[in-house]
């Protein structure tokens, strides 16, 4: 079966609410019923998104933008996958499955999520994994300011050294077993975190000011 | 029946249900993953005085681990639920998370659900965390030499402990080498363990004692200095008997690697000193699974000159 596949019909001038279009929320829908869904600005999927594919567990974003928020908000299983650039507050409160963006992300990349993982191929804005439960959040390329803010569980995979804020501490450096369990998982979803191989990195335990259960591995 | 000029007894090995799970061991190299292991394994040769038996049922090569290090399978086994529970618990808190370098997973998923290291994760006094990947609970528990990785949960199934034979031989060093060429043979085969030392048991015993207090006693039938004293099972020219007691996940497991022990043992021959094979029962009616020696061994009749 083909993934569920919304494709981006023209970049919008304005934002566009995406927070309705993920497996947990479209499962009893048919392809017209999904057509007639209302986002926000009175606008309706059929007037933005082409739509084809029949696997509602998986869904795909072509042609996305950055104009899209609230991708994979709340879902708690399947996959989304955007081909593309995304808005802000990706993943939001998100409680399972997984998210991959081949593009960049906005600001506020899993907010608040519980449980799941998002991996982002390309650079992601600031407040990255705030206010994060648990999870895990991989970004290859770079990150905006306050990443990790109001943390408390959770994991923030990163590539690039960053600057961080005063309430997450540098732990050292270390060599993690269970990364080489997580890294065997990402094969399947072809992303560029197949190109790494090192267990080695910096940790960051935060954010002390909410316990400082999470943390924030970059990778050396 | 007799094979290579060794006697096969038309008697029976009596075994009984058991409880099993398998852990995975993996560490840094081979060499830690084995000072884990027999650790781990250390003193359970029998449920009698041990709790379980335990025993490593082969070694891993790194493309076959979940965490791509070398390691260990270990198989343990119980009488019931509740002591396999218990033992593996506390075998895990001392050996596993005490040795370097290693990390333990489950090496059943299916069946009955067990802690692994769901109740060990305390040793890390709040600041251990847990990793859910494809589906499966892993925790990370910080400790002096970095993280101690280990998954939540293994699974627990149904299994048969107490197969067993004996080797009968002219003498002490031929009934050895006779056990020791059976071990090597039986370790490659999968799904089983031999939990006593090297494999052997020299103490096989009967039900009861003269003395009160006792469960069970020396096997006075198969003792070779008692030859004059007792109802011996033995003919002159037997000086000594060893066991080797086989516990596996399931029947077939078993037989195949009696089948496997006792076709090496034949192949040295009459030569070697091994005059009878035989097996240990209670008369039947303790242990549900019986394991017919000619049974076994049919494929190898048709096989044998003999």
């Amino acid at each position: 079966m083909k993934p569920l596949t919304f494709t981006l019909k023209k970049n919008p001038s304005f934002k566009v609410d995406c927070r309705k279009l993920t497996p947990d929320k479209l499962k009893d829908l048919n392809a017209k019923q999904i057509l007639e869904i209302t986002l926000n600005n009175r606008i309706k999927v059929i007037d933005l998104f082409d739509i084809n594919g029949e696997n509602f567990e998986r869904i795909v974003f072509k042609n996305s933008t950055s104009q899209l928020d609230y991708i994979g908000h709340q879902m708690s299983r399947g996959s989304i996958t955007i081909e593309g650039d995304c808005g802000d507050f990706l993943g939001a409160n998100m409680r399972g499955g997984g998210i991959v963006c081949h593009g960049n992300a906005g600001d506020r990349v899993g907010d608040q999520m519980r449980r799941g993982m998002i991996l982002i191929d390309g650079n992601a804005g600031v407040y990255c994994g705030s206010r994060m439960l648990a999870g895990t959040i991989g970004v290859y390329g770079s990150i905006g300011n306050y990443a990790g803010f109001g943390m408390k569980r959770g994991t923030i995979l990163l590539t690039q050294a960053q600057t961080l804020h005063a309430t997450i501490q540098d732990c050292g450096t270390h060599t993690l077993p269970f990364l080489a369990l997580l890294f065997q998982s990402l094969k399947p979803l072809s992303t560029k975190f197949n190109l790494l191989s090192s267990y080695r990195v910096q940790r960051y335990a935060g954010d002390l000011a909410c316990n400082g259960n999470g943390e924030i591995l970059v990778l050396l | 029946m007799i094979i290579n000029g060794i006697q096969i007894d038309d008697t029976f090995a009596e075994a009984f249900n058991m409880r099993s799970t398998r852990v995975i061991i993996t560490a840094l190299n081979l060499k830690w993953a084995y000072h884990a292991a027999n650790a781990m394994t250390g003193f359970a040769t029998s449920v009698i005085g041990c709790g379980v038996e335990a025993g490593i049922e082969r070694e891993l090569s790194a493309d076959e681990t979940p965490d791509g290090r070398p390691g260990v399978s270990i198989l343990m086994f119980a009488m019931g639920s509740k002591v396999l529970m218990q033992q593996l618990e506390t075998r895990m808190g001392q050996c596993i998370l005490t040795c370097p370098t290693a990390a333990a997973f489950a090496g059943i998923q299916s069946g009955d659900q067990i802690s692994l290291g769901k109740h060990l994760r305390y040793f890390g006094d709040g600041y251990q965390t847990s990793k859910l990947i494809n589906g499966i609970r892993y925790w990370r528990i910080p400790v002096m030499d970095g993280e101690f990785l280990v998954q939540e949960t293994t699974g627990m199934v149904r299994a048969i402990g107490g197969g067993n034979f004996l080797i009968l031989a002219t003498s002490q060093a031929s009934a050895l080498h006779a056990a020791e060429t059976a071990i090597e043979a039986m370790k490659q085969v999968p799904n089983v363990i031999m939990p006593f030392p090297g494999g052997v048991v020299r103490s096989g015993s009967k039900v009861g004692s003269k003395y009160p207090s006792m469960f069970a006693s020396t096997n006075d039938a198969f003792c070779p200095t008692l030859k004059g004293l007792v109802n011996t099972a033995l003919s002159d020219d037997i000086e000594s008997v060893m066991e080797i007691v086989i516990d596996g996940l399931s029947f077939e497991d078993i037989a195949m690697s009696m089948k496997v022990g006792i076709e090496a043992i034949c192949k040295l021959g009459a030569k070697s000193g091994v005059k009878r094979i035989s097996a240990g029962n209670y008369g039947g009616k303790l242990g549900p699974h019986h394991f017919k020696l000619h049974e076994i061994l049919g494929a190898a009749i048709n096989e044998s000159p003999a």
